[in-house]
């Protein structure tokens, strides 16, 4: 009885939900912003990728919120994890020489990988976040394979606090210089060479190097607990 | 002129930059707060003065509008961020002490991050910016609930994570239904186009905007993380969540409401959710022997009572749901200050603890009477004129309805009196004659402690201090037309 009347309930509001939501026209042509960026989004900022367009220009502020939380989420994460019991060893069985060799084989190759991913963020898919993920997993790599390297806190706190701070100065340049914030004021350059679109490149490096250490910080406390 | 989006970059930067600091010089950490906050109230005051007779629009990046985020700096924000930094401020001076153990650095650049978070809420004029903001706000708050890592602390951050994350996702895909209809984020551009579609379109996106933000704002039924999460933190962070936290939830849900929707059809509902609200905060609280839990409670009627004043959506109500905001501010953070260093002094959050605490702790506990005063609305204190606007403008409002409810209203206040009378009765007429050493708190906490205490009295006297503003922010509340020809011209 009570079963069926939940799901009585479950398809009321489902046909609620599908008839309000059936009246939405996703992606069609009304999106009048969507459409402005894809039309003048190279023009106006220099960047060959659209995406990258509008997270780090149009929508820049957005993106500094971003970054705040991933900064939040990883501090918060080592407010809570932080040990009282300091110097405790644990046995660690180490990995098979394979594994080993692997892993720093590998390091270097994906530290390079996702540099190229955050610099070329103006002209190819990816960016900061995303370079930033796969210099992270690099070092996921050699947490897992050579079992007793363990990261520099202090530095990786530092590029931390680097990387946000260089967005927000970045950013209030652009106040100095024009009076808004965020506002792109170096030259935007030819689209399609590395060199262009203005601040875009600066701040997806320090995006790539904040992102890459937080996601690195975020494993080494979770690896430190487990 | 200045810029109201420094109010939100200082404060980031200066966020961002306190592990630099603390590596040159350690205690660097604990003095950034303060000082980030109180340029900010500089600025807020500056710009007060000046957003009164216009309101100011900054894009960032440069773009026109809708095309980029814009800041709003309107009466009602500046007000809040005022609000925001003072209490932040004031807050940040007693935690120099008050937190003595724990990553003492990440303490503090997540408490500035929160403040910077609800001030972010309060200035932007584009829904996905706020659902950001809204996310550094509600992150960060997860974060400290559960810096003591006590079990209590970690139980009941988690509890808060998960209805907020709710929350979060249902606002987020609103905010997308929402995207999908009018192709654009911009607050204003939204709701000059709202409509423009049929209204069982925009029923669904309101409904899932309103309730993800109902979580944070603590609206009854969406609250069952509140006193666990307001009783665990430290006081400090207690103050903060209760003091701002809920009042940025509740200033969202105002905004959405008002201007976005314009929906006039619900205000009805949510001033009955109102009242519901206000009555079961007050009566949990009622039964609580934990002095946090109970302080938790009562912020769950105070939001009942303020969501109540904001739907009867005439200039008076609004102005009275602003002005009890500002005073549950003052007074709930005043009393979750003061609670903090009578716990810390009796050792325990029991009711029972606290007996004759009034001789050993004198100015603490004059402190905490006086916000108990003010929150209940005896005056001369703060508390008074707030509530009296709002019963006066729930007569005058042309529903018979809401002359009803309001009565419902002055029994919750009924009830709040004796909790709180009977708390003041335990601090100074209870418990033997002992002849214990007299140890107030340090003067780190006693200053902030005191400022409140002298804003809710002299507010409360001459109420005409604020009541100018507060009418310009509630009008730009209501009229959503100006608010829309500001924006887009």
């Amino acid at each position: 009885m009570r079963r069926a009347v939940t799901i009585i309930l479950l398809i009321i509001l489902a046909l609620g939900i599908s008839r309000s939501l059936a009246k939405i026209p996703f992606g069609a042509h009304k999106t009048k912003v969507g459409k402005y960026y894809i039309n003048e989004g190279i023009e106006e900022t220099g960047a060959t990728n659209i995406v990258t367009s509008v997270v780090l220009n149009y929508r820049g502020f957005d993106t500094l919120g971003e970054i705040t939380v991933l900064f939040i989420a990883a501090i918060g994460l080592g407010a809570v994890l932080t040990t009282n019991v300091k110097g405790e060893t644990r046995k660690i069985q180490p990995a098979s020489l394979v594994l080993y060799t692997g892993c720093r084989l590998l390091f270097p190759l994906i530290l390079v990988f996702g540099t190229y991913i955050f610099i070329h963020g103006h002209l190819t898919p990816g960016g900061g976040f995303q370079g930033g993920a796969i210099i992270a997993s690099g070092f996921l790599l050699i947490y897992l394979g050579c079992r007793e390297r363990r990261i520099n806190r202090v530095a990786s706190n530092l590029i931390e606090s680097l990387g946000g701070l260089t967005f927000v100065l970045i950013g209030l340049l652009g106040l100095v210089f024009g009076s808004y914030f965020l506002l792109n004021f170096l030259p935007k350059g030819t689209a399609n060479t590395l060199l262009s679109a203005g601040i875009i490149p600066i701040i997806y490096i320090a995006i790539g190097f904040k992102v890459g250490s937080e996601l690195t910080s975020i494993i080494d406390n979770l690896i430190e607990e487990s | 002129m200045v810029n109201p989006v420094l109010l939100i970059a200082v404060p980031l930067g200066l966020a961002f930059a306190i592990p630099l600091f603390a590596f040159f010089w350690r205690p660097a950490a604990k003095y950034i707060p303060p000082a980030a906050l109180v340029f900010n109230l500089v600025v807020s005051i500056l710009l007060l003065a000046q957003v009164l007779e216009n309101p100011l629009i900054v894009s960032i990046g440069g773009w026109q509008p809708p095309f980029c985020i814009i800041l709003v700096a309107g009466p009602l924000g500046v007000l809040f961020s005022a609000i925001i930094a003072l209490v932040g401020l004031l807050v940040s001076v007693y935690a120099l002490d008050y937190i003595k153990e724990g990553p003492a650095e990440k303490y503090n650049m997540l408490f500035l991050l929160l403040l910077t978070g609800a001030t972010g809420v309060v200035l932007t004029g584009d829904i996905f910016n706020l659902f950001v903001f809204f996310e550094i706000l509600c992150i960060s708050s997860y974060a400290l609930v559960a810096y003591l890592r006590d079990k209590a602390g970690i139980e009941s951050a988690i509890k808060y994570l998960i209805q907020g994350a709710v929350g979060s996702s249902l606002l987020l895909i609103g905010i997308g239904l929402l995207y999908g209809l009018f192709g654009t984020l911009n607050m204003a551009d939204i709701a000059q186009n709202i409509k423009s579609v049929s209204p069982v379109s925009v029923f669904v996106p309101m409904v899932l905007i309103i309730a993800g933000l109902g979580v944070e704002a603590a609206i009854f039924p969406l609250n069952a993380w509140l006193p666990d999460a307001h009783s665990s933190a430290p006081s400090s962070i207690s103050a903060i969540l209760s003091g701002i936290a809920i009042e940025v939830g509740l200033y969202a849900v105002a905004r959405v409401i008002f201007t976005i929707f314009g929906a006039s059809s619900i205000l009805l509902f949510l001033s009955l959710l109102g009242i519901l609200t206000l009555l079961i905060g007050e009566m949990c609280a009622f039964s609580q022997n934990n002095i946090k839990r109970m302080l938790a409670y009562s912020s769950i009627g105070q939001i009942g009572l303020i969501l109540f004043a904001l739907a009867i959506a005439t200039s008076y109500g609004v102005t009275g749901g602003l002005f009890q905001m500002i005073s549950h501010t003052l007074s709930k953070a005043l009393l979750f200050l003061a609670a903090g260093y009578m716990i810390y002094q009796a050792g325990s959050m029991e009711m029972s603890a606290l007996e004759g605490l009034g001789k050993k702790m004198p100015l603490t506990c004059l402190a905490f009477t006086i916000g108990a005063f003010s929150l209940v609305g005896l005056p001369p204190f703060i508390g008074f004129p707030s509530k009296f606007l709002i019963v006066q403008s729930a007569l005058a409002a042309k529903e018979t309805f809401f002359s009803v409810l309001i009565g419902l209203a002055l029994l919750g206040t009924v009830i709040e009196g004796a909790y709180f009378f009977r708390v003041v009765q335990v601090l100074y007429f209870k418990g033997e004659e002992t002849n214990t050493p007299r140890k107030d708190a340090p003067v780190t906490a006693l200053i902030p402690m005191f400022i409140f205490v002298v804003l809710s009295i002299v507010v409360g006297i001459y109420p005409k201090l604020v009541t100018d503003v507060l009418n310009s922010a509630a009008s730009e509340l209501i009229n959503r037309l100006d608010y829309i020809r500001n924006i887009l011209g």
